[in-house]
C-alpha cells in the first residue's frame, strides 16, 4: 500500500480532533497547553504533507516559521501559567474565573 | 491661512495645551481656557467686522486636500449662512468659559471638553466639506455626553446621559446615512459642498425623484433629532436640565444648530423637490414643538425643564422658516437660529447661577428673587423677555421674519396663525409664570443670604450675551445684509424644480385650507 | 435751526435716560429722578418748538430709515409727523411730564425709586414710539414695548403677592390682543405688499377693494390689537388689577395715554376698515362703556372706580371711531387725558394723604384737611361727568353728536345712558371719600401732600377746564376732515349749540345721574345700594363674574391642555416608546447574556462547533 496524501491528512485531522477535545474537556491549565499545541503540530504535519506532495518548499518553511513562534509561545503561556500556579496554588480553570490575580 | 482656521483651531490646540498641563494648576487651566476661547471671540468678531455684506459666495476660504481618491478636503469659507453663526458660536463659547467657574471637580478634564466642544462646533459650522462637517460635529458632540455623565446634576442624570446618547447618536447616524447616500447618488466624488451645489445645478445631474424622497427624510429626521424636531424632542430638556450650565449653554446655543444648518446648507439645496414635498410635513412637526412643547412648557415645576422645553419650542419658528421655503422665511430662520443661540446660552447661564447660589430649581421653592439677585434677575427677567418674542431682542426679528415669509406661502396660513398664538400667547404664559413664581412675590427666609453677581468679571458673561442680543435686535441689518444675498441662491435652487413632478409626499399629506 | 432732527431726539431723550440709569445711576434716587424728568420736560419743551417751527403739518411729513429689509418685507424705522402724532406727542410729553414730576414727590419714600424712573422713561420711549411710528411692523414693536413697562410698572412692587399676579394678567390679556394684531398686521401685508401707513393708504384710495374679501377680517384682527391695549370687552379684565401698580403709573400708564394707544392706532389705521368692521367696533365700544359704568357703580377702592370710568370712557372713544367719528374720538382722548390723569392723581394725593388708604368708605372730609387736591378733584369730576363748560362736556357732546349723524340710536341712547351713570358713580365717589365726616383715624389726620404733587394737580386741572374750547378739534379736524371750518374760540364755546338734542339729552342725563348720587350719598355712612338692587349690585360689585369665567374657560382649557400635553410628554413618549425601546434592549442584552458564560471552554467548543458548521455548508454539498 503506497502511503499518500489521505494517510497524513488523516492523521493530522486526527492529532487536531485529539487537541480540539483536550482544550474543550480537560481543566487543567497544562493539559489544555498541551493539547493546543497537539493542535498546532497537526497543522504542521498539514502543512509538511502538502508541501512534500506538491514539490514545493512553501509550506516547510511556513511550518520553521509556526515552530520558531510556537517555541516562543511556549515560553510566555508555560512562565504565566507557572506564575499563576505559583499565585493560586491551582492550575484548573474553574479557579481562575476572575481576571484579577 | 484662513481666519476661520484660527476661530475653531485656538480652542483645540488650547484643550492639547491643556493635556500637558498637570491637573492642580487650576488658575492656570483656566486661564489658559479663558484666553484660548477669548482669542476665538475677538477674531470671530472682527471675521464679522470684515465680512463685506451683499455679496453671494465664501469668503475667508480655505482649501487643503486631504484625501484626493474620495474627494475630501479640508475646505472652509464664510457666507451669510454661518458668518452669524460662527459669531455666536465664539461668543457663546466664551461666555461658557467664563460660567465654568462653578465646576469644582475634575477641573482640568471638564476644560478640555469644553474647548473641544468649542473648537469642534466652530470648525463643522466653518467646514465646506461634508466630511469634515460632519467630523467635527461628532467630536464636539461626545464630550457632551461626557460633561452631563460626569459633570450633571439631579438624580435623573445617568438617564438623561443614556437618553441624549442614544437619541443624538441615532440622529447622527441617520443624518451620516443620509450624506453617504447623497455621495454614492451624486456621483460627483466629492464632499465639498459648493462643489456639489455647482454639479446639481445642472439639471443633468440632478438627483432622481426616488434618490431625493430616500435620502430626504434621512437628513431630516436625523438632523431633526439632532434639533429636538418635535416628536423627537424629550432628550433636550431632560438633558439640558441635567447638564451642567457650560455644557447646556454650548449645546443649546451652538451645537443644536448645527442639524438646521445642515438642512439648509445641504439638503434644500440638493433635494428640492423632495424638500417641496415635505413642505407641509416640516411645518405641522414646527407647530408640534412651538405648541405642544409650549404647552408642555406651561406645566414644568422645574425651571431648567421650563427653559429647556421653552428651548425646543424656539426651533419650531427655525423648522417654520425652513417650511416657508422662501427668502424671507429661510432668512428668518436663520436669523432666529443666532437669536437662540445667545438666548438659550443666557438662559441657561442663569439657571446655573440660581441653582449655585441657592441650591435648587423648583420653581415653588424660589421666589422674590429679583430684592436678592437685581442683576441675575433682571437679566433673567430680560431673557424671559426676549423667550417670549419681545421686540429689542433679536429673537423677534427672527420670529417676525418667520411669520411674514411663512404667511407669504398660502398653503401654511394656518400654521402661521397657530404659531403666532403660540409665540405670542402660550411663550407669554408660560414665561410669565415663571418670572412671577420666581422673580416676584415674597422672598422664602432661607434665601437671605443669597449672593448676587458682585464683580463685573462674574456679570460679564451675562452681559455679553444680553448686548449681543440687543445689538442684533435693535439693528438686525447687521445680520440680514449678509444673510439675504446667500440664502437667495439657496431659496432658487429649493423652488426652481417646481414643474408637473411633485413628489408622492405632497399628494399623501392633506393639504391645509388657505 | 435743524428742526428735522427734533423728533428724533424727543423720541429717544426718553430712552437714553432710562439706559443711563438702568447701567449708571440706580444707586442715586435723585439723580435718576431729575434725569427721567429732564428728558421728558425737554422732550416736551422740543415738540413745543417743533411745532412752533413747523405748524402741525410739516412740509417733511415722514422720515425714515431702513430697518429690515428682506426680498418683499420692507420695514422702515421712521416717524410719521402730522397732527394726529403731533397733538399725542403733545399729549405724552406734557400730561406725562406732569406725572413725571407729580411721581418724584410721590414715590419719594420708595427705595426703588431710580428703578422706578426707569421704567417710567422706558415707558415714555415706548409710547413715543407707537405715535411716532410710520408703519405697522415699528408700530407693533412699541405696541408689545409698552406693553412690557406696563407690565414692569404694574408689577413694580413685586414683592407684593397681587402685584405680580397682575402684572402678570395684564401681559397675557395684552398678548391675546396683540395675537390679533399681528395677523391682523400679516393680513395686510399678504395682500397689500407694504406695511408703511402713507403707502397703505394710498392703496387703498386707489382701489378701495385691494382687500377684498378679507376686509371686514383685516379690520377686525387690526382690532384685536386695540382691544388687548385699551382694554374693551371682552379682553377689559385687565386694566383694574393694574391699579396694582403705584398711582402715578395708573395715571400715566393706565388712563392718559397707553391704553388710549389703541383709539389712537384705529385712527392712525382707519382707511383699512370698512362698514362692516366699524360696526362691530363701535358697539364693541358701546357695550365696554355701558359694562364698565354698570360695574364702576358698585367698586369701593378709590382706584378701581376710576380704572373702570377709564374702561368706560374708552369704550366712549373707541364707539365714536367705530361711527366714523375720528376727531370726536381724538378729541375726548385728549380731554380725557387730562382730567382723569388729574383724578388719578388726586387719587394718589388722597392715598398718600391717608398712608395708603384706598377704601372710599374709610376716608371722608378730605375737604379740609387737603384743600387743593379737593378743587381740583371736584374740577376733575365735573369734567368727567360732562358738566358744561368743563372739557369732558364738550368732547362728549361731539361724539354723543357723532353717534345722532350717523342715526345710530342704540348707541345714542346707550352714550346717554353712560353719560349719567358716569355722573352718577363719580359723584358717589366725591360725596363718600370727600364730603362728610371723616370715618377712620386715618381720614382725621390726613395731610396735604406737598407742592410737587400739588403743582401737577393745578395745572392739569387748568387743562381740564378749558380743553374743550382751546382748539383742540381745529387741529385733529385739520387732518381727518380737512374741509372743515377753522373755530374761534368763542365759536368753540357754543358749539354744542349747534346740535341741541344731544346737548341737551347729555346734560339732563347728567342732571339726573348728578341727582341721584346726591339723594343716596349726600349723607350716608354705608352704601345704600346693595339693599336697593339686590342680585344686580353683588353682578356689579363682582364685575359680572368675568374673571371667574375666563378662570373656568380659557385657563382652564390651556392648563388642561398643557396637562394633556404633559402627560403625553411623559407617559407615551417618554414611558411607553422610549420605555418600549429601552425595555426590549435590556431584555435582548439580558438573554444574549446567558451565552456568555465567561467558561473558555465553552467559547472554544462553541467555536469549534460554527466552525464546523461553515465547513458544512461549504463543502458538505
Amino acid at each position: 500500500m503506497q502511503v499518500g496524501l489521505q494517510h497524513y491528512l488523516v492523521v493530522s485531522a486526527l492529532l487536531f480532533a485529539t487537541g480540539l477535545l483536550g482544550v474543550i474537556i480537560r481543566r487543567n491549565l497544562l493539559v489544555m497547553y498541551l493539547s493546543l499545541e497537539l493542535m498546532l503540530n497537526a497543522a504542521n504535519l498539514a502543512l509538511v504533507s502538502f508541501s512534500r506532495f506538491k514539490n514545493s518548499l512553501d509550506g516547510q518553511v511556513l511550518v520553521f516559521f509556526i515552530i520558531t513562534v510556537a517555541a516562543a509561545e511556549v515560553a510566555v503561556g508555560l512562565a504565566l501559567i507557572v506564575a499563576l500556579y505559583r499565585k493560586r496554588q491551582s492550575a484548573h480553570v474553574e479557579d481562575l474565573t476572575s481576571m484579577k490575580l | 491661512m484662513s481666519i476661520l482656521t484660527y476661530i475653531s483651531g485656538w480652542p483645540l490646540l488650547a484643550a492639547l495645551l491643556l493635556v500637558f498641563v498637570p491637573a492642580n494648576y487650576r488658575v492656570i487651566i483656566r486661564f489658559v481656557a479663558l484666553v484660548a476661547t477669548f482669542i476665538s471671540m475677538a477674531l470671530a468678531i472682527c471675521m464679522f467686522w470684515h465680512f463685506k455684506a451683499g455679496q453671494t459666495g465664501f469668503q475667508f476660504e480655505q482649501q487643503v486636500p486631504w484625501v484626493d481618491s474620495l474627494g475630501i478636503s479640508y475646505h472652509v469659507g464664510v457666507d451669510g449662512l454661518n458668518v452669524g453663526l460662527i459669531l455666536m458660536g465664539a461668543i457663546v463659547g466664551f461666555a461658557a468659559a467664563c460660567c465654568s467657574w462653578e465646576i469644582e471637580r475634575r477641573e482640568k478634564e471638564f476644560y478640555i471638553l469644553l474647548l473641544l466642544m468649542t473648537g469642534g462646533i466652530l470648525g463643522a459650522f466653518a467646514s465646506l466639506d461634508m466630511f469634515f462637517f460632519y467630523f467635527l460635529h461628532e467630536l464636539a458632540l461626545v464630550p457632551t455626553f461626557i460633561m452631563i455623565g460626569v459633570w450633571g446634576r439631579g438624580e435623573r442624570k445617568n438617564y438623561a446621559t443614556f437618553q441624549i446618547t442614544l437619541y443624538l447618536s441615532i440622529g447622527a447616524l441617520l443624518a451620516l446615512i443620509g450624506l453617504i447616500a447623497l455621495y454614492v447618488q451624486m456621483g460627483a466624488h466629492t464632499f465639498d459642498i459648493p462643489a456639489l451645489i455647482k454639479y446639481a445645478q445642472d439639471p443633468h445631474n440632478s438627483l432622481s425623484l426616488k434618490a431625493q424622497n430616500f435620502i430626504f427624510p434621512l437628513l431630516l429626521f436625523g438632523f431633526g433629532i439632532l434639533v429636538s424636531l418635535w416628536p423627537f424632542h424629550s432628550w433636550a430638556p431632560l438633558g439640558y436640565g441635567s447638564a451642567p450650565a457650560p455644557t447646556a449653554m454650548l449645546h443649546a446655543g451652538v451645537l443644536k444648530k448645527f442639524g438646521i444648518y445642515g438642512l439648509i446648507r445641504i439638503a434644500l439645496p440638493l433635494l428640492p423637490q423632495a424638500a417641496q414635498g415635505y413642505v407641509q410635513i416640516i411645518a405641522w412637526l414646527a407647530l408640534g414643538n412651538i405648541i405642544y412643547v409650549g404647552f408642555v412648557a406651561m406645566r414644568q415645576r422645574d425651571l431648567n425643564l421650563l427653559v429647556g422645553n421653552s428651548s425646543v419650542a424656539h426651533m419650531g419658528f427655525i423648522f417654520l422658516g425652513i417650511a416657508s421655503l422662501n427668502l424671507i422665511g429661510i432668512t428668518g430662520a436663520v436669523l432666529i437660529m443666532v437669536a437662540h443661540g445667545f438666548l438659550a446660552a443666557l438662559t441657561f447661564a442663569l439657571s446655573g447661577y440660581i441653582f449655585k447660589t441657592t441650591g435648587t430649581l423648583e420653581i415653588s421653592e424660589l421666589g422674590g428673587l429679583c430684592r436678592k439677585l437685581p442683576f441675575i434677575g433682571t437679566a433673567l427677567l430680560m431673557a424671559a423677555m426676549a423667550g417670549c418674542g419681545l421686540p429689542g431682542f433679536a429673537n423677534f426679528v427672527g420670529e417676525a421674519t418667520v411669520f411674514f415669509g411663512a404667511w407669504s406661502q398660502p398653503a401654511l396660513h394656518t400654521a402661521t396663525v397657530l404659531a403666532v398664538w403660540g409665540a405670542l400667547v402660550i411663550g407669554a404664559v408660560y414665561m410669565t409664570r415663571a418670572i412671577r413664581n420666581v422673580l416676584h412675590g415674597p422672598l422664602p427666609q432661607k434665601f437671605n443670604q443669597l449672593a448676587d453677581a458682585a464683580n463685573l468679571w462674574r456679570k460679564l458673561p451675562y452681559a455679553l450675551l444680553l448686548v449681543s442680543l440687543f445689538l442684533f435686535g435693535c439693528f438686525p441689518k447687521l445680520l440680514t445684509d449678509k444673510i439675504e444675498p446667500d440664502v437667495k441662491p439657496i431659496v432658487t435652487m429649493a423652488t426652481q424644480a417646481r414643474a408637473g413632478v411633485l413628489p408622492v409626499a405632497l399628494n399623501s399629506t392633506p393639504a391645509i385650507s388657505n | 435751526m435743524n428742526y428735522a432732527n427734533l423728533p428724533w431726539i424727543i423720541l429717544f431723550l426718553p430712552l437714553a435716560a432710562a439706559t443711563v440709569i438702568a447701567l449708571f445711576t440706580l444707586g442715586n434716587r435723585t439723580l435718576s429722578a431729575l434725569l427721567s424728568i429732564g428728558a421728558i420736560v425737554t422732550g416736551f419743551i422740543l415738540t413745543v418748538a417743533f411745532i412752533a417751527g413747523n405748524g402741525f403739518h410739516p412740509a417733511v411729513s415722514e422720515t425714515s430709515a431702513t430697518w429690515l429689509s428682506i426680498g418683499t418685507l420692507q420695514a422702515d424705522f421712521g416717524l410719521k409727523l402730522d397732527a394726529l402724532s403731533l397733538m399725542m406727542l403733545l399729549i405724552v410729553t406734557g400730561v406725562g411730564g406732569a406725572i413725571h414730576i407729580y411721581s418724584f414727590g410721590y414715590m419719594h419714600e420708595d427705595r426703588s425709586m431710580a428703578r422706578f424712573f426707569a421704567f417710567l422713561s422706558l415707558f415714555t420711549f415706548s409710547m413715543l414710539g407707537i405715535v411716532l411710528a410710520n408703519n405697522f411692523l415699528q408700530m407693533f414693536i412699541f405696541w408689545e414695548l409698552v406693553g412690557v413697562s406696563s407690565y414692569l410698572l404694574i408689577g413694580f412692587w413685586f414683592e407684593k403677592p397681587s402685584a405680580g399676579d397682575a402684572a402678570k394678567k395684564a401681559f397675557i390679556t395684552n398678548r391675546l390682543g396683540d395675537f390679533g394684531f399681528m395677523l391682523g398686521i400679516l393680513l395686510v401685508w399678504g395682500l397689500l405688499g407694504s406695511l408703511n401707513f402713507g403707502e397703505l393708504a394710498a392703496a387703498m384710495k386707489a382701489n378701495p377693494a385691494a382687500l377684498g374679501t378679507a376686509a371686514t377680517a383685516a379690520g377686525l384682527l387690526v382690532f384685536c390689537g386695540a382691544v388687548g391695549k385699551s382694554a374693551q370687552f371682552p379682553l377689559h379684565v385687565w386694566l383694574a388689577d393694574a391699579m396694582e401698580g403705584p398711582t402715578p403709573v395708573s395715571a400715566l400708564i393706565h388712563a392718559a395715554t397707553m391704553v388710549a394707544a389703541g383709539v389712537y392706532m384705529l385712527c392712525r389705521i382707519f382707511f383699512l376698515l370698512n362698514a362692516d368692521a366699524l360696526h362691530v367696533i363701535s358697539y364693541v365700544g358701546g357695550f365696554t362703556a355701558l359694562l364698565a359704568a354698570l360695574i364702576a357703580v358698585q367698586q369701593n377702592d378709590i382706584k378701581r372706580i376710576l380704572a373702570y370710568s377709564t374702561l368706560s370712557q374708552l369704550g366712549y372713544m373707541v364707539m365714536s371711531v367705530g361711527l366714523s367719528g375720528e376727531t370726536p374720538a381724538m378729541f375726548h382722548l385728549t380731554t380725557h387725558a387730562f382730567f382723569k390723569a388729574l383724578l388719578f392723581l388726586g387719587a394718589g394725593s388722597v392715598i398718600h394723604g391717608l398712608h395708603e388708604e384706598q377704601d372710599i368708605w374709610k376716608m371722608g372730609g378730605l375737604k379740609k384737611h387737603m384743600p387743593i387736591t379737593f378743587w381740583t378733584f371736584i374740577i376733575g369730576t365735573l369734567a368727567l361727568s360732562g358738566v358744561p363748560p368743563f372739557a369732558g362736556f364738550y368732547s362728549k357732546d361731539s361724539i354723543l353728536g357723532q353717534a345722532l349723524a350717523q342715526h345710530d340710536y342704540l348707541l345714542f341712547g346707550v352714550a346717554v345712558f353712560v353719560a349719567g351713570l358716569t355722573t352718577f358713580y363719580m359723584f358717589r365717589l366725591f360725596f363718600v371719600a370727600f364730603l362728610g365726616e371723616p370715618r377712620t383715624e386715618k381720614a382725621k389726620h390726613a395731610h396735604e401732600s406737598p407742592a410737587v404733587m400739588t403743582g401737577p394737580l393745578v395745572v392739569l386741572s387748568v387743562l381740564a377746564v378749558v380743553g374743550g374750547f382751546i382748539g383742540i378739534t381745529t387741529i385733529y379736524n385739520s387732518q381727518f376732515t380737512p374741509d372743515a371750518e377753522k373755530l374761534t374760540v368763542a365759536q368753540q364755546l357754543l358749539e354744542p349749540l349747534h346740535n341741541i338734542v344731544p346737548m341737551l339729552l347729555g346734560i339732563g342725563a347728567v342732571a339726573v345721574g348728578l341727582f341721584a348720587a346726591y339723594t343716596l350719598y349726600g349723607r350716608t355712612e354705608s352704601d345704600p345700594l346693595p339693599a336697593k338692587l339686590g342680585g344686580l349690585a353683588t353682578a356689579m360689585k363682582n364685575r359680572f363674574y368675568f374673571d371667574e369665567l375666563y378662570e373656568a374657560t380659557f385657563i382652564r382649557l390651556h392648563d388642561g391642555l398643557a396637562a394633556v400635553a404633559d402627560f403625553i410628554d411623559r407617559w407615551l413618549v417618554e414611558g411607553l416608546c422610549i420605555g418600549f425601546i429601552r425595555g426590549g434592549t435590556d431584555l435582548s442584552g439580558r438573554t444574549l447574556r446567558l451565552l456568555q458564560t465567561g467558561n473558555l471552554q465553552t467559547y472554544a467548543f462553541l467555536f469549534t462547533l460554527g466552525v464546523a458548521v461553515v465547513l458544512y455548508l461549504m463543502l458538505g454539498k
